[in-house]
């Protein structure tokens, strides 16, 4: 291969080398407790699609470059050089990673083997390799922040639109008067939360009810969550998008940032991007407040068939967020079941890391099987969850393997709920 | 048999040895044969691995070790929190639980897990089991022939690794298995079998080896003491090539630790600490 | 705004996240340079995506329409 992009591709990977990366390549003792931690691997039994696998093949290339053995006695580790070959292996390992870090739980050291893709996806985008159309979605979600002045009157439009579907669900905005007495308020100066959706009307429509319901001084952003420079593994990119949403909040002066049912999005604006002047939570914390201080009450007779919850990784293990949506659910049925494994250990969906975006239907099929088993043995009807993309990768799972279950948001299920005024709460 | 038994007891115990041609054994007699040519260059070679090269190997891995460590911790840290959730409630602390512990390989692969236990105990008590030889420690009594466990420790670490070995061979641990993993358990594996022979020759026979704890411990303080004296004066006979072998390769030991993973070792506990320290808000 | 004359329309009433993008991008290379495709969806936010994608990729946004509940986008492809 060319040199000067060896070199290139050498020097971006010593970007990447703070204390924890190095501990993470120089520890694995290849013990092979993981082996079996990944989805992808225990429902397609190759190496390769292991967590030591995945990382040993950016270990091969650190030992080339970055380890005295690499010159004198290359063999000792089985290095690898920058070369088509290579790259071809490590977009393999990383773009058959959903970085859901379930490996992470199982290790005796705790190897982040996110961490270790997120090396793999620098180099791919260093030698002008990874998926195109999450660098052209990071590019877009920039552009958007630059030119927001041009579509925000429009944008109001189609929100305006929408206030019949909200009002459907829950008869009134949060305020009678001024700022917060429409059902879907925008730049409301005063706000204490900002509410950050998605593409689609779903990912806002339901929250607004449940936010007006609870009487919340809330305002909606003019941006989306999703942070697809994180699933590029583009640091520049990902502070990039997150830093439109936080300044959009600063200059509201809200307390708090709620970000919609997805996980990357809230892991990112959560745990990466430093100290804010706002609190940072995950939408369905915000429900389980709500019911803890008795600002919504949900009708539990809505539904009458078992109700399970799949943890989106970048919510749970790599959020924090394990217990809220339990408490909600248990608000909200009778019926709830945990899969098993669950929680910390629960399955990662399958559809994490951008492959959702990049389509990968077979791939996310097949390398799934285990989540599909797992929903299979819960003999749930409806599986719940709280992440746009696990809901995405869980349906097409659900319709693959003729599963017959519902997949609904958690939030969705919130607001048919609702407890509305003068109705009295049927237990 | 039983008059060679005698012979070499008696060589072993002799504390001045007698004058050349006095004595009917031969081991002793020709250790004392003043040495020419080859022989005198593989004396020389000797010397150099038991006394030289042991300090300069232990200084070097020492010093590699500190330096390493260093390196690493003294990156930049993570630019972002890297915790696992469920949050623990004294992070430093499960993270200590976790190195000591390792719940993860208890609960996946119990027998691993056992394995592991003796072999890292065995090699904590490995390491005291050396150190007590020097004079001024005594956790065995000093007049015991038997370093700590009478070769118990050895057999602990040697079975233990034989298991690792083992195991490597096997399916998919063969796979993420690299030749670096197995070159560190022959290495480990040859100066068990060594240090083995060694110290049962020691406990489990009547006389089957020539020098005793005793032995050793002259050998061990002249090192601590810097004497640079040639310790073929001390250990007689022809087990010596033995021990200087066992020497050789625990010095390769020292020489490589530092770059294999037996950093493991050192960084088990940062590595953990990154996994339970959470520093964002909650 | 000049006149233009629809190739065909997309129906994206719906979709999740980000699959009115990712769609978009799919479909325009099939359509020859300067021809034009109407894009039915539900999103709100497609409002301002649509435009940030054309910059992005070099395309155009001709026109948008908006009636309750469904947004028309008008695309010409120019790359
Ligand atoms: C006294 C310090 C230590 C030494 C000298 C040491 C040395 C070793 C050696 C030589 C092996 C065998 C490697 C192999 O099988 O190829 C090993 C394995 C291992 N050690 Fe340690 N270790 C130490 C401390 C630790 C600590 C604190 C942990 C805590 C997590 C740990 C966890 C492991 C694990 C998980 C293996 C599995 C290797 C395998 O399955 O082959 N070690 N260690
Ligand atoms: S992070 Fe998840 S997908 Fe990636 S190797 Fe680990 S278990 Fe597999
Ligand atoms: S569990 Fe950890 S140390 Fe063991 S092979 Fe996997 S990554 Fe390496």
């Amino acid at each position: 291969m060319d040199t000067q992009l060896s070199r290139d591709l050498k020097r971006l990977f010593e970007t990447r080398l703070n204390s924890a990366m190095k501990m993470y390549l120089e520890t694995c003792t290849r013990c092979g407790n993981c082996l079996d931690s990944c989805h992808v691997g225990a429902s397609i039994p190759e190496i390769k699609y292991t967590a030591v696998g995945r990382a040993e093949v950016i270990r091969k290339v650190f030992r080339r470059y970055f380890k005295m053995q690499g010159s004198f006695a290359p063999w000792l580790g089985e290095v690898l050089e920058f070369d088509d070959g290579t790259l071809e292996r490590i977009y393999e390992a990383a773009y058959s990673c959903t970085g859901c870090r379930r490996c992470m739980v199982h290790c005796p050291f705790g190897i982040d083997t996110q961490q270790l893709m997120s090396i793999a996806k620098a180099l791919l985008i260093g030698a002008d390799k990874e998926p195109k159309l999450l660098s052209m979605l990071s590019d877009m979600s920039i552009a958007k922040g630059e030119g927001i002045e041009e579509t925000k009157a429009s944008y109001a439009e189609a929100i305006t639109n929408l206030e019949a579907d909200v009002l459907a669900l829950w008869p009134t905005a949060a305020e009678a008067e001024g700022a917060f007495s429409r059902p879907m308020p925008l730049e409301a100066k005063g706000a204490d939360l900002l509410y950050v959706g998605l593409a689609g009307a779903h990912s806002i429509v339901p929250a607004a009810a449940i936010m007006n319901a609870a009487k919340e001084r809330w305002s909606l952003s003019f941006f989306e969550a999703v942070n697809f420079g994180a699933f590029v593994g583009d640091s520049r990119k990902m502070k990039a998008i997150a830093q439109r949403i936080i300044d959009e909040a600063i200059g509201l002066g809200v307390k708090e940032v709620a970000i919609v049912e997805c996980g990357t999005a809230f892991r990112v604006m959560r745990h990466f991007m430093g100290k804010q002047p706002f609190k940072v939570i995950a939408f369905v914390e915000l429900i389980d407040r709500y019911l803890s201080q008795g600002r919504i009450t949900l009708d539990k007779s809505k539904i009458t068939e078992k109700v399970t919850y799949h943890d989106p990784c970048q919510i749970a293990r790599n959020g924090g967020v394990i217990e809220e949506p339990r408490r909600v659910l248990r608000a909200l049925t009778e019926y709830f079941v945990e899969l098993r494994p669950t929680k910390e250990e629960n399955w990662c969906c399958g559809g994490g890391g951008g492959l959702v975006a990049m389509g990968e239907m077979e791939f996310r099929m097949k390398s799934s099987k285990v989540k599909a088993e797992q929903m299979r043995a819960s003999k749930a009807a409806i599986i719940t969850t709280a992440c746009e993309n696990c809901h995405s990768q869980l349906s097409d799972l659900n319709e693959h393997y003729a599963l017959g279950m519902k997949v609904e948001f958690l939030s969705h299920l919130v607001a048919k709920a609702l407890v509305r005024p003068g109705q009295s709460y049927r237990l | 048999m039983a008059a060679a038994a005698e012979a070499v007891s008696a060589a072993t115990q002799a504390v001045a040895p007698a004058a050349a041609g006095t004595t009917t054994d031969a081991v002793t007699a020709a250790s004392q044969v003043a040495h020419t040519g080859l022989a005198l260059a593989f004396d020389k070679l000797e010397y150099s691995v038991m006394v030289p090269l042991v300090y300069l190997s232990l200084a070097f891995l020492l010093v590699a070790l500190v330096v390493r460590i260093v390196k690493i911790l003294n990156s930049p840290p993570p630019p972002y929190q890297l915790a696992l959730y469920p949050a623990r409630k004294r992070p430093w602390m499960a993270a200590l639980g976790e190195s000591l512990g390792m719940p993860q390989i208890l609960k996946r692969s119990p027998a691993l897990w056992v394995a592991l236990l003796v072999f890292h105990l065995g090699f904590l008590l490995l390491i005291l089991g050396h150190l007590d030889i020097l004079g001024s420690i005594n956790l065995v009594p000093p007049a015991s022939r038997d370093m700590l466990g009478a070769g118990g420790v050895g057999l602990m670490v040697t079975l233990s690794a034989f298991y690792f070995m083992g195991r490597r061979f096997k399916g998919s641990y063969r796979q993420i298995s690299i030749p670096s993993d197995y070159l560190l358990l022959l290495l480990l594996l040859f100066t068990f079998l060594l240090g083995d022979l060694i110290s049962w020759g020691n406990s489990w026979t009547a006389s089957g080896f020539v020098m005793t704890k005793q032995d050793f411990a002259k050998y061990f303080d002249g090192l601590a003491a810097f004497t640079f004296a040639d310790p073929r004066a001390i250990l007689h006979g022809s087990h010596y090539h033995m021990v200087v072998l066992h020497v050789v390769l625990a010095e390769l030991i020292f020489l490589v630790l530092p770059f294999s993973k037996i950093m493991h070792a050192f960084l088990a506990l940062p590595i953990n600490a990154v996994r339970r320290r959470v520093w964002t808000h909650s | 705004m000049a006149e233009y004359t629809t190739l065909k329309t997309l129906d994206y009433k719906g979709l999740k996240c980000p699959m009115p993008i990712v769609k978009i991008s799919q479909e325009l290379p099939k359509i020859a340079v300067g021809e034009v495709v109407e894009v039915l969806t539900t999103d709100p936010g497609s409002l301002s995506d649509f435009p940030a994608w054309a910059k992005t990729t070099g395309n155009a946004i001709l026109e948008t329409k908006q009636e309750s509940g469904l947004i028309k986008i008008y695309v010409k492809r120019q790359k």
